[in-house]
C-alpha cells in the first residue's frame, strides 16, 4: 500500500545563532499509511512537536525528505496540495478559531482553496454534523466550551476533506469533559477511515491508537502496537513516561492473582478481566 | 471590588441589539454606504436647521431599528467632557475665523460672535448626530456583517492592488480576539493583584500614575499576543491560507428592492442636508 506520508532520514536543527545550532530531529524515517491510527508519545522537549510539524510542510527537514502523497514538502509549488491532504489541529483552541462567527471559520479554510459556495454549504454541514456541533454554527466562538472550541477547530479541518489529520496535543489544554468529547470525535472520524496522527504525553490517549511510536531526544525509539509497547514498562519509565493507569492497575493485581493478565490497556479489557477472574473464582469457592 | 476585573463582561465593541426591526434585516453593504453618506453629510452641514433635522433623523433610526435610545446616550456620555472641551476651546479661539455676524463680546484676543456660537453649537450637535447615527449601525449590525460589508464596499481597490481581503481579515481577526485578549488581562489583573498590585485606586485625573499602573499588564499582553499570532499562522497556514491568492466566498449577500429604495432616500436626504439653503 502506498503510504500517505513518509519520512527518509529527517534531522532538523534549529538555528540559534549564527554559529550555534539545536539539533531536534535526527535521522527519522517512518511511514503512515491510509486509515492507521498512529500516536506519536515522547516527554516534553523530545521533539515530538517539531516532528509533527514536518507531516504537513510547516517545517521541512534539514537533510532527508517528507514524502506527503507522493509530494516532496521540501517543493514549495506543492505546499497547497501537501495541506489538503494532511490537516492539522494544534494546542490551544483559542489560536487556531480565526472568524468571528463558527459557520464562518469552518469555511475559512474552504474559501482558501476556492471551493464555490454551494459546495462550501455542503462541507461545512456535514462537517459540523461529524463534531456535533451544528446547533452552534451562528454562535461567536468566545462564548463556546475549550472542548467545543476544539471541536470547531476539527471541523475546520474536517470540512477540507483532508486524507490525514495530525492533532498536536490538541487535548493538552482541555478538561477532561472536553478531553473525551476531542477523543471521540477522532476515534469516529477513524472508523469513517480518516487517517489519525495524535501527537500526546497522555497514555491513556495513546493507547486508543492502534500504533505508537515513542520519540526521545529527536529519534524513534520504539515503534509498534500499544500492548507491545506498554510492555516495556521500564523502558518507558526511563524516557519519563508512563504506562496508563489501567496497565498500571492490572500489573499489581497479577502480582497478587496471577491467573490475571497483566497486558491491559483499555478500561474495557480491565473490566472484563475481572469479570472474567472474578467467575473462575467464585467457581473454584464452589 | 470584584467587577472591577470583569473586563470580559463590559466589551462594547459589537454590542449587537438583535431585534429583528428593518434596520437590521438591511443589506449590511448598503447599510454601511448609507450611513457613512448620512456622516459626511452632517459632518458638512453648519446651519441649526440642517443638524436640527440630523438630530431628529438619528433619533427616528433609533425608534425604527426598536433599540431603546438610551443605547445610544450611553455611548454619548463618555464623549461629554471632550465635547466641552472642544465648545470652550471653540468659542475661545474661533470668533476671528468665523467673525461674521453680530458681535456680541470682545476682550483681547477673545472675539466671540453670532457666527462663532453657531459653530459651538452645531459642533456639538453635531457629535451627538454623528455618535447615535453610528450606534444605530453598530447595534444594528453584528461585527461579522459589517467586515463582511467593508470587504465588499472596498473590492473596487482590488484593481489597483489594494490588499482588500487582508485588510479585511485583519478586522475580523481583530474582533475576534477583543474577548480573547479581556479575559487574558483580567487573569492577568487577578495574578497580580493578588500579589498587592495597585490597580484603578488612583483618581481619575492622574492619568500618568494610572497609566504607569497598568504597565505590568501592558508588557505580559504584548508577550501573549505575540505568541498567539505565532499559533495562529501556524493553523492559518495549515488550512492553505495563502496571502494574495484568489479566494471564494461562502457568505454573499445580495440586496433587495427595499435596500434599493434605502439607498436612494438616503442619498435625496444626504442631498438636501449638504446642498439646500436652510435659513437659519
Amino acid at each position: 500500500m502506498e503510504p500517505i506520508i513518509a519520512l527518509e532520514n529527517v534531522s532538523f536543527s534549529y538555528k540559534i545563532n549564527e554559529t550555534h545550532e539545536v539539533s531536534v530531529l535526527k535521522d527519522v524515517s517512518f511511514s503512515i499509511f491510509p486509515g492507521e491510527y498512529v500516536a506519536i508519545i515522547g516527554h516534553n522537549g523530545s521533539g515530538k512537536s517539531t516532528l509533527s510539524k514536518h507531516l504537513n510542510g510547516l517545517l521541512t527537514p534539514g537533510s532527508g525528505d517528507v514524502w506527503v502523497r507522493g509530494h516532496n514538502t521540501k517543493d514549495a509549488s506543492r505546499k497547497l496540495d501537501i495541506r489538503k491532504a494532511v490537516g492539522m489541529v494544534f494546542q490551544h483552541p483559542d489560536n487556531q478559531i480565526v472568524a468571528t462567527i463558527v459557520e464562518e471559520d469552518v469555511a475559512f479554510g474552504l474559501e482558501n482553496i476556492g471551493v464555490p459556495r454551494e459546495e462550501m454549504k455542503q462541507k461545512i454541514d456535514e462537517a459540523l454534523e461529524v463534531v456535533k456541533m451544528s446547533e452552534f454554527r451562528k454562535r461567536p466562538p468566545h462564548h463556546l466550551s475549550g472542548g467545543q472550541k476544539q471541536r470547531v477547530a476539527i471541523a475546520g479541518v474536517l470540512a477540507m476533506q483532508p486524507d490525514c489529520i495530525v492533532f498536536d496535543e490538541s487535548t493538552s489544554m482541555l478538561d477532561t469533559f472536553g478531553r473525551n468529547e476531542v477523543l471521540q470525535v477522532m476515534r469516529k472520524m477513524n472508523t469513517m477511515g480518516m487517517t489519525i496522527i495524535t501527537v500526546t504525553h497522555r497514555m491513556s490517549e495513546a493507547a486508543e491508537a492502534d500504533r505508537i511510536i515513542v520519540v526521545e531526544d529527536g529519534k524513534i525509539v520504539m515503534d509498534g502496537k500499544p500492548r507491545d509497547i506498554f510492555k516495556h514498562k521500564e523502558v518507558l519509565m526511563e524516557l519519563q513516561l508512563d504506562i496508563p493507569a489501567v496497565s498500571q492497575i492490572a500489573e499489581m493485581v497479577h502480582i497478587q492473582i496471577p491467573n490475571f493478565s497483566k497486558e491491559l490497556i483499555q478500561e474495557e479489557e480491565l473490566i472484563n478481566e475481572i469479570k472474567r477472574v472474578s467467575k473462575a473464582r467464585s467457581g473454584e469457592v464452589v | 471590588m470584584a467587577s472591577e476585573f470583569e473586563l470580559s463582561r463590559n466589551i462594547t465593541i459589537g454590542q449587537y441589539v438583535p431585534t429583528g426591526s428593518f434596520i437590521h434585516r438591511l443589506d449590511p453593504r448598503i447599510k454601511l454606504l448609507v450611513f457613512t453618506i448620512l456622516v459626511l453629510a452632517i459632518a458638512l452641514n453648519t446651519s441649526y436647521v440642517g443638524n436640527a433635522l440630523g438630530l431628529l433623523l438619528s433619533i427616528y433610526l433609533f425608534w425604527v431599528s426598536k433599540i431603546p435610545v438610551s443605547y445610544g446616550l450611553s455611548g454619548i456620555k463618555p464623549a461629554i467632557p471632550f465635547i466641552i472641551i472642544l465648545a470652550v476651546l471653540q468659542l475661545i479661539f474661533q470668533g476671528n475665523v468665523f467673525s461674521g455676524g453680530t458681535v456680541f463680546f470682545e476682550y483681547g484676543f477673545i472675539l466671540i460672535t453670532s457666527e462663532s456660537i453657531r459653530l459651538v453649537i452645531v459642533s456639538a450637535v453635531r457629535f451627538v448626530e454623528i455618535i447615535l447615527l453610528s450606534s444605530v449601525l453598530t447595534l444594528s449590525t453584528s461585527t461579522t456583517e459589517l467586515t463582511h460589508a467593508i470587504q465588499s464596499l472596498l473590492s473596487p481597490l482590488k484593481k489597483i492592488k489594494f490588499p482588500v481581503h487582508e485588510i479585511s481579515l485583519i478586522i475580523t481577526i481583530a474582533i475576534r480576539f477583543v474577548p480573547t485578549f479581556a479575559i487574558e488581562m483580567e487573569k492577568m489583573m487577578k495574578a497580580q493583584a493578588s500579589r498587592g498590585a495597585d490597580f484603578g485606586s488612583g483618581e481619575w485625573w492622574r492619568i500618568i500614575q494610572r497609566t504607569k499602573d497598568m504597565l505590568p499588564i501592558i508588557i505580559p499582553l504584548f508577550n501573549i499576543a505575540l505568541s498567539r499570532a505565532e499559533d495562529l499562522i501556524l493553523a492559518m497556514e495549515s488550512r492553505c491560507y495563502t496571502p494574495g491568492n484568489e479566494r471564494s466566498a461562502y457568505s454573499v449577500y445580495k440586496a433587495l428592492v427595499g435596500d434599493y429604495i434605502v439607498l436612494i432616500i438616503g442619498l435625496l436626504l444626504s442631498l438636501l442636508l449638504l446642498f439646500y439653503p436652510f435659513p437659519y
